[in-house]
């Protein structure tokens, strides 16, 4: 219980400043309805609270099995094993990931159905599996980061030129979403064991995520493009 | 205007929702605790009674971002396009990412991170200062592109090129972080509410797309950190070198 009132205070801290922006410019620009004032109140602690139980629910069951696995792959499996187990697992934990979800819902909400929620998130899930693995394979061979991200962008940016412009701004989006509340976690955990096993050129800390979510924010962004490239022309 | 309190509607669509997005997660963590790590009873148990806490909590936060943050979001960015000083969406923007960042948690597990990295040569409330201005200063951006009608290219081109060149020159400890840290700042806030002003305002201006001007917002809110993160490593490099 005190991991959660622990949560509860984190969650309360991150939301509650913008709730009250967000109340202040209600009352200025939209009305000074008490019903609607209510109903934002009461949404806001709906939020608060589900995050919070959500957060340290995901601390509870599902960080220690992230570990757990973390150290268990490199003992157990070969090589591509854990580049396939990072595959899977960097695609699952984005199909569950919260801020994923609102993204998708607000590209439906927006309009002109050209992508359907599914396949959005489905693109999605699969770019951060396909980073993420990449990711485990930077690390194995110990390759230095920069040159796999300066790479990556340029690749990202020559696909740019050949999506229609609105398939731009989502897929940037998309690169932010996808570390949200469940995924970084997750993945750090994991990548906790990962980094145990492979101890030696030490230019990075063991605090760091060894620029896995850097990786992991790529591929979503070349995913949605990809889609965009197949699906719109 | 609305005269009912909307609070429990779609409730159990939003429950589906999520035990269906939860799935694939717990399918394949059943497979690796039969086939790798084969945690015992009382960790399955203890795993069990923390998914069943996720699935409530993901429940609530989907129901209450759908009744109070996105419905408002959308209201108040269709209200300011049509009150007279529409500009005012620049400064409210630079507020609302100012706001959203310095409050946010994993904000401040980077900046303590950043100020161990450098033996405290980055303090703390500097990168925090950093950071919340930045952000708001993307998020005002971001406004402003929608008031004029600007690409998105224009600001992420010359943006992740200083990144990508920088990144070449700063501590490569910094780069990791400073490219990991992206995602800090684009909490569910930003998501949730900012996001969902932004396309309101975009769909609600005279020729203006949502996809072409509202979305993309995400986006320059990850610059900020990045950007912020390796100039400060560029100058911790910098000061450092002399001794």
């Amino acid at each position: 219980m005190g991991t959660l009132w622990h949560e509860f205070k984190e969650t309360l801290s991150a939301v509650l400043p913008v709730t009250i922006v967000v109340i202040l410019l209600q009352l200025i620009f939209v009305s000074t309805n008490v019903i609607e004032l209510l109903q934002l109140i009461i949404g806001a602690v709906m939020t608060i609270g589900g995050l919070a139980l959500f957060i340290g629910g995901a601390k509870l069951g599902l960080l220690p099995v992230g570990e757990k696995i973390g150290s268990r792959l490199p003992e157990k499996v070969s090589f591509s094993w854990i580049i396939m187990s990072g595959f899977l697992l960097g695609f699952v934990v984005t199909v569950a990931e919260p801020d994923v979800r609102i993204l998708a819902s607000q590209i439906d909400d927006a309009g002109e159905q050209f992508v359907s929620e599914g396949l959005l998130i489905a693109s999605i899930a699969l770019g951060v599996g396909v980073f993420v693995a990449l990711a485990f394979l930077r690390k194995l061979l110990q390759i230095k980061l920069v040159y796999m991200l300066v790479p990556s962008y340029m690749l990202v940016f020559f696909v740019t030129l050949f999506v229609p412009e609105e398939f731009i701004a989502i897929a940037f989006d998309a690169g932010g979403v996808t570390t949200g509340p469940i995924t970084v976690p997750f993945i750090l955990a994991l990548s906790i064991g990962i980094s145990a096993v492979v101890k030696g050129g030490n230019e990075e800390t063991s605090s760091d995520s060894f620029g896995l979510v850097a990786m992991a924010s790529i591929g979503p962004i070349l995913a949605v493009l990809i889609l965009g490239v197949l699906f719109y022309d | 205007m609305i005269d009912e309190l909307i609070l429990m509607e779609g409730m159990l669509e939003e429950l589906i929702e999520v035990i269906g997005a939860l799935a694939p997660l717990l399918a394949l963590l059943a497979v690796f605790q039969v086939f790798l790590i084969q945690l015992s009873w009382h960790e399955v148990y203890k795993a069990l009674i923390g998914i069943v806490m996720a699935v409530v909590g993901f429940t609530l936060f989907l129901q209450g971002v759908y009744i109070a943050f996105m419905p408002a979001g959308q209201e108040i960015g269709a209200a300011i396009v049509e009150h007279p000083e529409s500009w005012l969406l620049v400064p409210i923007g630079f507020v609302l990412g100012a706001v959203a960042t310095s409050a946010e948690p994993a904000v401040r597990v980077l900046t303590y991170e950043v100020e161990e990295e450098s033996n405290g040569a980055i303090r703390k409330s500097i990168l925090l200062l950093t950071l919340a201005l930045g952000v708001g200063v993307f998020v005002a951006v971001a406004m402003i592109r929608i008031l004029i009608g600007f690409p998105l290219w224009w600001v992420l081109v010359p943006a992740y090129g200083i990144a990508l060149i920088v990144a070449f020159f700063a501590d490569q400890r910094f780069v990791s972080i400073a490219f990991d840290s992206g995602g800090v700042a684009t909490g569910p806030m930003t998501v949730t509410f900012i996001l969902a002003m932004a396309i309101s305002v975009a769909g609600t201006l005279e020729g203006r797309d949502p996809f072409m001007e509202g979305f993309g917002l995400v986006a320059l809110v990850a610059l900020a950190p990045i950007l912020s993160v390796l100039i400060l490593g560029m100058i911790f490099r910098f000061k450092e070198k002399p001794e």
